[in-house]
């Protein structure tokens, strides 16, 4: 899976005067990986992806783009297809002319993927993108990032404002970018969606990195979700400071609990109560996020 | 690599420029279409004479007020202020659109994660704004030479084109000074209103300092003052006016391509 080095940030911050930027990012994504960038909405994903394309350019650190400086060597950019979160097209063309308009800056003969594309996820290319919805110029979007059959695709928040049948034929085409061996990184706020297509994944935090690591291995580090619902209500504080235990919300009675390794502690802990119910089960990326972050994204 | 954003841009912008162009060739012909009627009026020419010299230091062109003949009259009705005012509206609308538009709308990151680097963007861009300008100026001229042959006035072709080539080279001048606004800050209204701005105050710079002879060394540095000094319906283009304004518009595009490149966009 692991192949040379696609994309590398080192150290990489960005600071914006009082506003929060990015605080010394290191990460690397590997050819021919699904990389997701998860973080709740404005936790850096955005800031860090303008970055790599050169768009802003960072207060300290260093961004490498297939070895090279994306902003000594632009051409570099031939071989990456970028969907902005926030896409904004050309209102006044139509859909073909704006891909050919791209098509021509990337020295590409003809629409490349783009009619196939276009097909598949059925949008007219001949209505002037203003007539179009919002899903179907993200549609519009979706293709001139793959037309040219790039080798790095950079896609913020990809699937929003798609609907869910929409949402399946994109992460088919992932699947099948994967499968030709291309390098992606996905930016989302929408766990189940970078669990589902990442290979691995960096969670961002109030504009630090928090964790790296496998969807694999972050499934495993875990934490279980354990609910206990007491018969009377718990002092605000009898959980806090239990080894391994964050105490995630209170439902009522009900009390959940994010718990990393032995879930002794707890257990000796609600021991103290009277305990109605009590249910524990594997956790998604979800539960890792929330035993992280503390708080809901 | 094909100049692909110079010909959408040039494209792009065509209904607004097709509109200025339509409206430069009305008023060319309307204004050239009543001098057989005023023109050889010696009252008129008179009266114009008596007028104080703050109101002449406006309406004259060339340092002269003559609406005796032809070229003075052009002069005057066309060339003191209503066609260079036309032509640096259309160059300084089209140039705040240039970077600063496509900024506003967001449209600027997604074309610049294209392979082309800042400075060919806004290289291009600028020889798009010549390229429109050179087009408008053409106009004009076609416009000038067809009405004043017309009305059977004395002017010259090479003169007419002369002047045309004087009016849109001062309308390029501001017209980078927009652009480069609009690079370094991403802003159109702030690029819309430093160009439209100097141009107003170069203008009045020039006819006002006219008549005060301490303030004739600020005078020299309005770009007013370079474009109609020496008449270009008279004299043709004279190179040591039109140089300064020429100079001026290129390094204009140097700023620009240096601020654009060295800030975040927004």
């Amino acid at each position: 899976m692991a192949g040379h080095p696609v994309v590398r940030a080192h150290s990489l911050s960005k600071s914006y005067g009082s506003q929060r930027g990015i605080e010394r990012l290191d990460f690397t994504v590997e050819s021919g990986e699904i990389f997701g960038l998860l973080g709740p909405n404005g936790a850096g994903k955005t800031t860090t992806i303008r970055l790599l394309l050169d768009l802003i350019r960072p207060t300290s650190g260093r961004v490498d783009l297939f070895g090279a400086d994306p902003r000594s060597d632009p051409a570099v950019r031939r071989r990456i297809g970028y969907l902005p979160g926030d896409l904004r097209l050309y209102e006044r063309l139509s859909g073909r002319e704006q891909l050919n308009y791209f098509a021509g800056l990337r020295g590409l003969h003809g629409l490349g993927r783009a009619e196939e594309l276009a097909a598949r996820f059925d949008v007219e290319l001949d209505r002037t993108l203003k007539t179009l919805s919002k899903g179907n110029r993200q549609k519009v979007g979706i293709v001139q990032a793959f037309m040219h059959d790039p080798e790095l695709l950079i896609l913020d928040e990809p699937t929003s404002g798609l609907d869910p049948l929409v949402q399946q034929t994109f992460h088919a085409l992932l699947d099948e970018t994967r499968a030709a061996g291309r390098t992606v990184l996905i930016s989302s706020h929408v766990l189940p969606e970078v669990q589902r297509v990442a290979d691995r994944v960096a969670l961002l935090r109030e504009g630090r990195l928090v964790l790296e690591d496998t969807v694999d291995a972050l499934r495993s580090h875990a934490v279980a979700r354990v609910e206990a619902t007491l018969a009377e209500a718990a002092a605000p504080d009898a959980f806090a400071g239990l080894p391994g235990v964050r105490e995630l919300e209170r439902h009522g009675l009900m009390v959940v609990f994010a718990v990393q390794g032995e879930p002794d502690g707890l257990l000796k802990a609600l021991a103290t109560h009277r305990v109605t119910a009590l249910e524990s089960r594997e956790a998604d990326l979800e539960d890792v996020f929330l035993a992280l972050y503390g708080k809901p994204s | 690599m094909p100049r692909r954003v110079l010909t959408r841009t040039v494209r792009d912008s065509g209904r607004s420029f097709g509109g200025f162009a339509a409206y430069i060739v009305m008023i060319v012909a309307a204004i050239v279409s009543i001098y057989p009627s005023l023109g050889h009026n010696p009252s008129l020419t008179k009266l114009v004479q008596s007028y104080p010299g703050t109101l002449k230091a406006f309406i004259g062109f060339g340092g002269v007020v003559d609406y005796s003949t032809g070229i003075g009259y052009l002069g005057i009705e066309l060339f003191s202020l209503m066609l260079p005012a036309l032509l640096i509206a259309a160059g300084v609308m089209a140039a705040a659109r240039a970077i600063a538009a496509e900024e506003e709308q967001q449209t600027l990151d997604l074309l610049l994660a294209n392979p082309i680097s800042r400075t060919r963007l806004l290289l291009e861009k600028a020889a798009a704004l010549f390229v429109q300008l050179v087009l408008l100026a053409a106009v004009l001229f076609v416009a000038l030479a067809v009405s004043t042959s017309l009305a059977g006035m004395d002017v010259t072709v090479a003169h007419l084109a002369a002047g045309a080539a004087a009016a849109a080279l001062l309308a390029l001048l501001f017209g980078m000074l927009a652009l480069a606004v609009g690079a370094a800050t991403g802003k159109r209204g702030l690029a819309l209103a430093v160009a439209g701005g100097a141009a107003v105050a170069a203008y009045l710079a020039n006819a006002l300092c006219s008549l005060v002879g301490a303030l004739a060394p600020l005078r020299q540095a309005s770009p007013f003052y370079q474009y109609s000094v020496v008449d270009p319906l008279r004299h043709g283009l004279v190179f040591a006016h039109a140089a300064p304004l020429a100079v001026g518009a290129l390094a204009l595009v140097v700023v620009a391509a240096f601020a654009f490149n060295r800030r975040d966009l927004a």
